[in-house]
């Protein structure tokens, strides 16, 4: 990782008010609600022959 | 058997275990019709990246900290075990998001959802300790800064973080251990129970599944040919 990002400085952080956070931490929550999102959305792939049910 | 029955423990526990899951509850050849969703998958995700920290963290354990620090496969090893840990807080973080909001406790599930929760909680502390058994300047730092959070909390004298033998141990032994076991126990009990069904939805009673959480409990006559075809999809998501 340290040869594609730089690494070589203190953590960027996030100030709002009360809230402090390092970035890093930040766009790992960022990712896992945007997952959550997509695995309620996407359809979930089905076998062939499946007839008037959701899955076979 | 039946000569014995009701003198011999073993035949007791047996019958015991048998009679709460059954082959064919242990390991089914089907699942639910209402599991074919990405949101279900999230709870495998959660075993196969425990299954890849258990097996890197072994190799780095037979091999030592020269090994892991030193060499070229020794570093690959320390970035799997680090990187599968980031994924099994990831992927276990969005199955305990899934499972909160569709109230998986529901329909006697109440155990399934408590061991679920004591696990993400005992996961933390089994991961933290791995900052500070790396043995290096990292360690020794994050140990000597969350030192002062145990001591402030007062557990500081048994759960010394600049004790490295002791944290290694809580770290490659004890929760571990913990983890796997409460693990095992959860999944034992999501067989038991079955997968949380969704919840109703007000404008398709005719087939949505029980409203208290209980797996479909409809007559076996009111279940369509088409419905059962569908309900049995191959694989075990949980």
């Amino acid at each position: 990782m340290a040869a594609i990002f730089n690494l070589n400085h203190p953590a960027h952080t996030v100030h709002w008010h009360f809230f402090t956070m390092s970035v890093s931490n930040l766009i790992v929550i960022i990712l896992m609600l945007i997952v959550f999102a997509l695995a309620i959305a996407i359809p979930f792939p089905r076998h062939g022959g499946a007839e008037g049910g959701t899955t076979s | 058997m039946s000569a014995v029955k009701g003198s011999n423990w073993t035949v007791k526990v047996r019958e015991k275990a048998v009679g709460a899951l059954p082959p064919d509850k242990l390991l089914p050849d089907g699942v639910p019709a209402y599991v074919s969703s990405w949101i279900y998958v999230f709870g495998v995700l959660s075993i196969a990246a425990l299954v890849v920290i258990i097996g890197s963290g072994t190799i780095l354990a037979l091999k030592g900290p020269g090994w892991w620090h030193f060499t070229g496969v020794g570093h690959f090893f320390n970035s799997i075990h680090m990187w599968s840990v980031e994924v099994f807080f990831f992927v276990m973080v969005v199955h305990l998001w899934g499972k909160f909001w569709m109230a998986s406790w529901r329909g006697g599930r109440t155990r399934v959802w408590v061991t679920g929760a004591i696990t993400f909680l005992v996961a933390v502390p089994c991961a933290l300790t791995g900052y500070v058994s790396q043995q290096n300047f990292d360690a020794q730092w994050i140990s000597t800064q969350a030192k002062d959070a145990m001591n402030a909390v007062g557990i500081g004298s048994f759960f010394n973080l600049t004790n490295f033998g002791q944290m290694y141990s809580w770290h490659i032994y004890l929760l571990p251990l913990a983890v796997v076991a409460l693990v095992g126990a959860h999944v034992l009990l999501v067989r038991t129970h079955g997968v949380v069904p969704p919840f109703e939805l007000p404008t398709d009673k005719s087939t949505a599944p029980a409203t208290n959480g209980q797996t479909d409990v409809r007559e076996v006559a009111e279940i369509t040919p088409a419905e059962i075809k569908t309900s049995t999809t191959q694989g075990a998501q949980s």
